[in-house]
Order: C-alpha cells, then structure tokens, then sequence
C-alpha cells in the first residue's frame, strides 16, 4: 500500500525521445493502467519505474521516499512479466520463495508465505512442479504469485496477459483484478487492450509519442476524451472534418466552435435510417450512402460514406428495414447535437466544446 | 546534478568489465604490441626499420609461401564444410544409431594434435604406407598424400569438427515454428533447409568455417611434415624463428604477423556479413527428429559413420602403434606394452604438468568465460563491443607469436614475473578463452533477459542474480565451452614448444620431441593416454548434457 508520485520523468534513447515530462499521481491502492499503441513509451515507463531503465530527469517516489537514484533490486517494487520470466530451473515452490529467501525470511515463514499465496493464485497443488510442466496461464499465476509474496509496495504489470488465448486473458483479468482489491496493492499495468484496461483500472492513462493524453476513470476517458488522439484509440469513433466552423457533412448544417477542425460521434450514438430523414429538434441528420450492412446477432454494424466520401459506422438494434437494404442505398445517420465532441487541428489535437 | 553526472552508475557489471578489459590489455594487447613492435626493429642494428616487411614482400620464397597458405587454407575450409554441415544437419534432424558415437568420434578429432594426424596419414597414404602398399599388390596407384592435397586432406579432416559442432547446436536451437512457417507456406524440405534453416545457421557455420580458416592459416606441424618442399607462412616462420634463436626474431615475427593480418581480414569479412542478423530465438517449439528409411537411411549412416571413421583413422592408427612391441626406438613386430611401460619413467613428469597447466587454465577460463559473456550479451556498451572484438584476437595470433610476445614481455634475462609454469598456464587461459566465451555467449543469447530481470525485481543483487539464475541455465554452454577450452589447452604445442623449461615439458612436447627422434612407439602411448582421456570426458559430458537438454526444456 502506497502512493506513487511521478513528476518531470524524461528518458531519451540517444536523440529519441521515449518519455517526455511524465507526471504521474497513483492514490494508495489504486489500480493504474498504461494504455497505448506499441512505441508509446509505456514499457519503457514501468521499467523505468522498476529501474531497469535510467531516466534523464526527474524523480519517482513511493510513499514520499524517492526511489529513482536506487539500484533495482533495492526497490521493492514487485514486477509481472510479458513472458513470465519463471526461472525454468527452479520449482513453483522455488521460483514463488526467490524473493523471500532474498528478504532473508525465515524458512518457516517462507513455506507459510508461499502455500499461503499459492492458493490465492489457485496454484495450492502445484508447488512441486517444474515451470515446464505448466500451461502458459498457470505460469503466468506463478509469476503473479512471485510478485505479490514479497507484498511489494508497488505491483508492476507488463501486459502479463498479451501471450494468453482470448478466453483465459478474459477469466485471469477478473482474478488479477479481484486479487488486486483484496491485497489492495497500488498496482500500475502496462496494456495496448483497451477492453482490458477500461475493464480493470479505477484509472485509465493514454499514452501516445512518449506523452501522457489523458490520465482519468476509464468512463471519462471515454466519455470525456481530452484530445481526439484519445477519443480515436479508445473506443470506435467516427470523425466528420469541419468547414468554416460548420459541420456541413452529408447536408448538415451545424455550427460548430470557432477552433475546432473536426467532430467525433461514437457509433453506438448514431442511428441510421433508410431514405432521406429531415433532422429532429436539437439533432443532426448526415445523409450518406449505405456501404454494407453486418448483422452480428446482438447488435448490427452499419457503415455509409457520405457524398465527400467520409466513413460512417452505426452501432444499432438490427432492424429488418436496415438489414433488407441494398448496398448504395440512400440512408441518414442521426444523431443527438448534445453527443458531439470537437477537436482542434491535428492527431492529438485538444478537444473543444 | 546533471543527466550525464547522473546516467554514470558504476555496479557491479561496470567494475567486472573493468576487470575484464585490465585482464585482455596485460595478457593479450601488451605481448601482441610487444611482437608489432619486434617487426619493425632491425635484427643487426636494432633500429627502427621496415626492412624486414620490404623483405618479405620482394621475396619470392615468402610470396610463394602466402600463396599456398592461402590455397590450402581456403579448400581446407570448404572440405570442412561440405563433411561438417551435413553431419550436423543429419544429426540434429533424423534418428541416427550412435548418435553420441559420431559426435563423440568427431570431438576426439580434435584431440589428436595435427603432426601425429600428418605423420598417421603417412603411415597410411605415404610412398610406403600399409593402404598405398595395399592398393599397390592389387594394381591401383594412389595419388601422392605429400604436397598440397594431403595438406588439403588433413586440414578437411582435422577441422570439420568445429563447423559440425558449431551448425549443430545453432541447428538444435531453430525454433520448429520457423521450419513449419516455411513448409506451410509451399517449401518442399530441401527448399525449406536452404531458403530458412540455413540462413538461420549461417552465423554459426561462418564461425566454424572462420575457425577452420584461421586454424589452417596457424598451422604449422600438418605443412611441415607433408610439405615436402610446398611452403606455407607457418613453416617459412618457424624455420625463420629457429635460424634467429639467439637474436631478435624479426623475420619470422614479420611472417607471423602477416599470417595474423590474413585471418584478421577473414574475420572482419565474416563480422561484416553478420552484422545485421541477430536472432533471439525462443525454445518454444524444438526441433523433432524425423526418421529416414531405406537406402536414404542407410546412405545417411554412411556418410555420418564413415565421416567420422576416417577422420578418427589417424588416431586408430596411433593407438594401433602403440600396442606394437618396441625396443627403444625400433619396433620389433608383434605387440606388447613397451611403449607403455617406457611412459611410466619417462613422461610422468609431462602428464602432471599437462593436467596441471590445463585444468589451471580451464578454472580461469570457466569465471572469466561466464562473466564476458554475460557483459558482451546483456550490456551494449562500448566496453562491451571492445571485449568482444578483442576475443576474436586469440584465435588470429598463432601459438609461436603469442609465446614470443609473453616470453619478451614477461620473461627477459633474469626477470621471471609468473614463473614458467604461469607464463604456461596464462598463456593457455588467454589464448583458450574464446573457445570458452563463444560457447557461454550462445548459450546466454537463448536466455530471456527477463529471467534476470526478475532475480533483480525480486532482490538479487547483480552478482546474487548472476549466480542463482544465469549460471544454472547457461550450465550446459558453460560445460561445452570449458570442455573445448580444456582440449585444446591440454593439446596447446606451438605456444608451449618456445616458453617450456626442462621442469615444464607437457604431454604434446614429449610427443612432439618422440616424433623428432624418431621414438614412435613412444609418442603413440602417450598420444593414445591423452585421446582416452579426453574421449571420456568428452562423453560423459555428452551424457550430462543430453540429460540437462532434457530437463530444462
């Protein structure tokens, strides 16, 4: 249990920047996700944080106490790998006891420890086993094990799931998860899966080129994007350009603020209808031409293009009227004026409202 | 503070690399310098000069002599290549009956020091050998062994170990998912062995075949005793260096560093073409072995069993001889244990001090072997590029300027630094030592960084990591490459033959000085001890290892 305050980290690799003015704030016990493509620096920001990485400038401090001058094994900090990194020459029992035996622990105390963490992780009857003789998810339960039984201040994890099939990645979040709140270990996770990071964080931090977007709950970042960077990796969105502070797209004739380039609407806020459709009060109507239909049981997906030739992608209720429509029919996307989100110029352009 | 005050940390790694770089300046640098130096130095006047170089080059007894180092250097390695890859390639990939035979046959080659391979094959293929003498009664000439191909001949025979054991253990680490990619994606499996598995191999077949090179440009009992008037930079040097025992020894250090820059081009040409290809590989998916049947199983028997057998001939013909009674030097027919009987009071001496020198050596080579591969894989630093360029350098000085540099450097007049027997045992350790560091290093790139990562996460120290983790999985490379240290130290002449004194003799002098005098019976009990030996300790460590392969995959 501990506070992390990160503030003005740079590194740079030779003239690359990797992280640029990093400022970080991670409340006692919270669970913080790295969110981001790949190259976005926020590997390189864990393991900067584990001290496997020097920064440039700036300082890292837990609880107060800095710790970015101090050599990595001194930084009791726990750490999950990508690949799990269980020692294939050791026991479970053996890899799950490293880091007690290195604290020094007695031998009585590091058997209870280890059976004791073992079973959190559901691993109880596996201590005697060789790493080789486990599958990738009871590794990786292993690696989680090793990290959370030295109760580290900090628990660090990069993308400990990316290397596990769809169905065990989706079962170990929830026990990652649930394990977290139970130990109630500030615990900072690297991802490039949103659903994983939005289902798991109590906050959620955007990082694209080496620079934080965003840093807020995982509903504000996706209700509130800071940027359009945000609101375009988060979330499907479609993105409609402006012309002279107007949105004027497949008929339209919305004013928009006077800095803004673009607009957002999310796909489950537009509808589509067929036909030509006059816009209701406080809404806007798009007229495009239907492209394809894909009714995928639940919900259908139903993408046009408007005359300038701009995508357009609802998420709906499969109607059958839709679903019957040819491919090059007229349709028109609505949508509420109040769900619009603006953007100023630019890939990480700032939202404007 | 600023950034670059703060970005210098010095831990236990940066103090290691120190220690290592303090190590190759005074036992490898400074006595290289030291026989550089003697090249430019004029013999009568003791002058600066390069007389000697405009010597060699004018010459046409030296320029003949580097074009036919060159010749059989260069089909030596490309017979080395054509038994060693496809030895490896049937041994890493099909079921082969007697596996560890063939490759325990082929580590025995390179047991048998080169001038008892040469003088073997005489025996054999000589004017008055027993095949020659064989084919003869029954009407078939042979072509002569003396002169360039027998040289040929031996070098193939002698070096294809190095690329057969190189190619098979990067072999044995392609992950299978390579291999399937390709065949999935239309390869027919010849295609599939040349368009991705060899490519994968290449870095280690160029660095067998390099070795093979090198080995073949350094080599000097091999043209010396089947020359026969064909001169190479080796015996050209050596004769050079007997003809200036007493004064400097500019000529034949003028040669050898000649010889030296022929193997340094070789390299740099090999590190060039490698340059860009890096493969971390994972042990996800190992390679099966696949079984052969019919005639393509017995063919491939063949060629595995009858590669190594006639490479091993030599050396049955040496313990053959051993087993034949002599008296004093003659041999009297029939067989008996006189040979042996006569090591007993005559070479106990040779056989501690060749133990003594060797295991010294491979001790030293084992801690500093571990820990340079650990700096040249996990820390990309100039200090690390440095160390790794300079292991390459043992393999390019050939044994005789290596020793006359420690002997002028460490060892002038009266002034003994280490004694006779450490001046030996350094000299084995830094001239071995890549045989060490080669293997430790491959074995370290197969190792996931995050394993030491964790050890660190989780509260080693760096040296506590290092110990606990790194050590224990790079065991089976650190195992090999002391074992291929161990033979070739234990083997070492050319180096030995200029530094030893009469309380120093080892095993290879004894043999080398029997040889000259004619004491064959001798030299093969003594070179038949050394090859038993050595070929059970090179099994058992193939034993150990299979078990270690098994047990950590």
């Amino acid at each position: 249990m501990a506070s992390v305050e990160i503030s003005g980290l740079r590194k740079l690799y030779g003239d690359v920047v990797a992280l640029s003015d990093i400022n970080v704030s991670i409340p006692s016990g919270a669970f913080y996700t790295l969110l981001g493509p790949s190259g976005c620096g926020k590997t390189t920001l864990l393991r900067t944080i584990a001290g496997f990485h020097l920064q440039d400038a700036g300082t890292i401090e837990v609880d107060g106490i800095p710790i970015e001058t101090l050599p990595a094994y001194r930084r009791d900090v726990g750490m999950v790998f990508q690949d799990y990194a269980i020692f294939p020459h050791l026991s479970v029992r053996d890899n799950v006891a490293f880091g007690l035996k290195q604290r020094k622990v007695k031998g009585s105390e590091i058997a209870r420890r280890v059976a004791d963490v073992l079973e959190v992780v559901q691993l109880g009857a596996f201590a005697n086993r060789m790493p080789h003789e486990l599958s990738g998810g009871q590794q990786q339960r292993v690696g989680l094990a090793r990290a959370i039984v030295i109760e580290p201040k900090v628990l660090l994890m990069d993308e400990p799931l990316s290397n596990l099939d769809a169905k065990l990645r989706v079962d170990l979040r929830a026990e990652l998860r649930r394990i977290q709140r139970d130990l109630g270990i500030t615990t900072i996770y690297v991802t490039h899966d949103q659903e994983e990071a939005l289902a798991m964080s109590d906050i959620v931090c955007v990082m694209f080129g080496g620079v934080i977007q965003q840093a807020a709950t995982p509903l504000d970042i996706y209700m509130n994007p800071a940027n359009r960077f945000v609101a375009a990796f988060v979330g499907a969105n479609n993105f409609l350009g402006l012309e002279g502070a107007r949105l004027v797209s497949g008929g339209a004739s919305v004013p928009a603020p006077a800095t803004a380039t673009a607009c957002a609407v999310r796909p489950e806020v537009l509808r589509a209808a067929a036909g030509s459709v006059p816009p209701a009060d406080g809404e806007i109507a798009v007229a495009a031409k239907l492209r394809e239909v894909s009714f995928i049981g639940r919900e259908m997906e139903v993408f046009g293009t408007t005359d300038a030739g701009e995508p357009l992608k609802a998420v709906a209720r499969p109607d059958p009227a839709i679903v019957a429509l040819r491919e090059g029919s007229p349709v028109t996307f609505t949508a509420p004026r109040a769900d619009l989100l603006y953007f100023a110029e630019g890939e990480t352009g700032a939202r404007v409202t | 503070m600023s950034a670059s005050l703060r970005r210098f940390r010095p831990d236990f790694w940066t103090i290691v690399t120190g220690l290592i770089l303090a190590v190759l300046a005074v036992f490898l640098i400074l006595p290289i310098l030291r026989v550089l130096l003697l090249s430019f130095v004029d013999a009568k006047t003791g002058g600066i000069t390069l007389s000697n170089y405009v010597e060699v080059f004018t010459r046409n007894y030296y320029l003949s002599g580097l074009r036919n180092t060159l010749y059989v250097a260069f089909f030596g390695t490309i017979g080395a290549c054509l038994l060693g890859i496809p030895l490896a390639f049937f041994v890493s990939r099909f079921h082969i009956r007697g596996r560890s035979w063939v490759s325990t046959l082929a580590i025995l080659v390179l047991v048998s020091p080169p001038f008892i391979s040469a003088y073997a094959w005489i025996m054999m293929l000589g004017s008055n050998g027993f095949i020659t003498n064989f084919l003869r009664s029954i009407g078939v000439a042979t072509p002569t062994i003396y002169g360039a191909g027998g040289i040929i001949l031996v070098f193939t025979l002698k070096f294809f170990p190095f690329v057969f054991l190189m190619t098979q253990t990067a072999l044995n680490a392609v992950n299978k998912s390579f291999e399937d990619a390709a065949e999935n994606l239309g390869c027919a499996p010849w295609e599939r062995f040349f368009k991705v598995t060899m490519p994968l191999v290449f870095p280690a077949i160029s660095t067998g075949a390099i070795i093979c090179f090198v080995l073949s440009v350094a080599d000097f009992g091999t043209p010396a005793i089947l020359g026969h008037g064909f001169r190479t930079l080796s015996t050209i040097a050596l004769s050079a260096y007997k003809s200036e025992l007493g004064g400097a020894p500019t000529i034949a250090v003028t040669v050898s560093i000649i010889m030296m820059a022929i193997s340094m081009l070789a390299l740099v040409a090999q590190r060039r073409i490698l340059a860009r290809r890096r493969y971390a590989s994972s042990l996800t998916n190992l390679p099966v072995k696949a079984r052969l049947a019919g005639w393509r199983n017995v063919a491939m028997h063949l060629f595995c069993h009858g590669v190594v057998l006639v490479a091993m001939a030599p050396s049955l013909v040496v313990v053959y001889t051993s087993f034949l009674q002599t008296k004093g030097p003659v041999f009297t027919g029939g067989y008996g244990l006189e040979s042996y009987r006569r090591i007993l009071y005559d070479a106990p001496e040779a056989i501690a001090n060749s133990f003594m020198f060797s295991i010294s050596a491979v001790i030293l080579i084992t801690i500093f072997s571990s820990l340079i591969s650990y700096v040249i894989v996990r820390r990309e630093t100039v200090a690390s590029g440095a160390i790794d360029f300079l292991l390459m350098v043992p393999y390019l000085v050939p044994g005789v300027v290596m020793a006359i540099g420690f002997v002028t450097t460490f060892r002038t007049g009266s002034f003994n630094l280490f004694g006779t027997a450490g001046l030996l045992i350094l000299i084995y350790f830094i001239r071995r030592m890549p045989y060490g560091v080669r293997s430790t290093t491959s074995s370290l790139r197969q190792i996931k960084p995050s394993l030491e990562e964790a050890a660190i996460n989780l509260g080693a120290p760096p040296l506590k990591a290092f110990l606990t983790v790194t050590i224990p999985l790079i065991l089976p490379g650190l195992i090999v490459g002391s074992l291929m240290s161990f033979i070739t130290a234990i083997n070492e002449l050319s180096s030995t033959i200029i530094i030893y004194d009469g309380g120093t003799i080892t095993m290879p002098v004894k043999v080398y000085l029997a040889v000259l005098d004619g004491e064959f019976g001798l030299a093969a009990a003594l070179s038949t001890v050394l090859l038993l030996l050595t070929g059970l300790c090179v099994y058992v460590v193939f034993r150990f290892a299979d078990n270690r392969d098994s047990s950590f995959l």
